[in-house]
């Protein structure tokens, strides 16, 4: 008979919280980054210039770079949050993964336990 | 051996917990709605705004079939997204209820197990770790977060998208000019998706770490357990070989 003993502690119990922290770390930023970065400037760009004046926009005005912000820092952004997203599946799946040795050990310990309650237990 | 009963507001958190098959049918339920609005609503209103030149549909006066069907594609992007992840959001509340409720019946069952301990074998069960608490609230948490997304999102979609869309694109929305209430409106309407979308990600990241906590629970539930059997083997088996 295997030795009586709790299951041993896991690595993916202490790497879970790591893939927690970044996906909440990445989403927080994505967040920041949409509200204080991109929400501002689409504010600027469409709400303080007409159609013409955004459409005249040359090569080194302001508006310009607010519309190379507003079309390029979403392709990257939106994949991160969802990065984040990932990351807190990632958590729990080593959570999860942590779970079958847990009960095989449960399996051993009741085995071996249940002769002694019923011989000794009320 | 009595149930625990635990304080408001968690006895009415703990009371909904069975529900988690409903919740999460539900969940699946506006999934599938948003999916119905994009097929029999979103697609024809885009197909019939593309199907003419764009000076014609963006010369068309309100009221024409181009203009309302131009309120229609915006106005039903406005809210459904927001609905959409409500129902994602309702999937990942019953996954927590459920790991809410193997974590109860599995602190019942030690109950069960302890209760046919000897008396002289202390085996007291720990009390409720806060960490439940702390998973309850961060599963409501993130559905209030998703809710609040979802009224904003019906509140554009009732106010500002449709007042600003009901206009001629190219005689009264391209012309407006800085200070005008129509260049006003875009700029709410250009600007909501870049902090409501990832607010609805705080929602659900709010609802994946109740998951995450509800699983250490479990987790720890089942190492306390295993390590009171341990104890319990290692002194009981000592009695027998003397």
């Amino acid at each position: 008979m295997n030795e009586v003993r709790p299951p041993d502690p896991t690595w993916q119990m202490k790497v879970y919280p790591i893939f927690t922290a970044l996906g909440w770390i990445l989403v927080i930023v994505s967040f920041t980054i949409g509200l204080f970065v991109l929400a501002p400037t689409a504010v600027d760009y469409w709400g303080r210039n007409a159609k013409s004046v955004r459409d005249a926009a040359n090569v080194g005005s302001q508006l310009l770079a607010d519309l190379g912000t507003l079309a390029v820092t979403p392709r990257w952004l939106v994949p991160l949050t969802f990065l984040g997203v990932a990351s807190f599946m990632v958590g729990i799946a080593l959570q999860f993964s942590t779970i079958p040795g847990i009960l095989k050990n449960r399996g051993v310990v009741m085995s071996a336990c249940f002769p002694l309650i019923v011989r000794y237990g009320k | 051996m009595t149930e625990e009963k635990a304080p408001f507001p968690f006895n009415m958190i703990e009371g909904m917990m069975p529900a988690y098959p409903m919740i999460a049918f539900m969940g699946w339920a506006f999934v599938l709605i948003a999916l119905l609005v994009g097929i029999f609503t979103l697609s024809p209103a885009q197909s019939t705004f593309f199907s003419d030149a764009k000076a014609v549909r963006e010369g068309a006066a309100a009221g024409s079939a181009f203009v309302e069907a131009n309120i229609t594609r915006h106005v039903i992007e406005a809210w459904v997204p927001q609905f959409k992840f409500l129902g994602l959001g309702l999937g990942l509340m019953g996954i927590t209820m459920a790991l809410g409720m193997i974590a109860k019946r599995l602190r019942r069952m030690g109950q069960v197990i302890v209760s046919h301990f000897p008396d002289d074998f202390p085996a007291p069960i720990p009390p409720i770790p806060t960490r439940v608490r702390v998973f309850q609230l961060s599963a409501v948490m993130g559905i209030m977060v998703m809710l609040a997304a979802l009224i904003v999102g019906i509140g554009l979609a009732t106010g500002v998208v449709p007042d600003y869309f009901n206009n001629s694109i190219a005689n009264e929305l391209n012309p407006a000019g800085p200070g005008s209430a129509l260049l006003s409106q875009l700029s709410i309407i250009s600007s909501y998706a870049f902090w409501l979308n990832p607010l609805r990600m705080i929602g659900m990241s709010f609802l994946f770490t109740a998951i995450t906590i509800a699983l250490t629970v479990i987790i720890g539930t089942l190492i306390t357990q295993a390590k009171m059997l341990s104890r319990f083997y290692a002194q009981t088996s000592a009695r027998a070989a003397a």
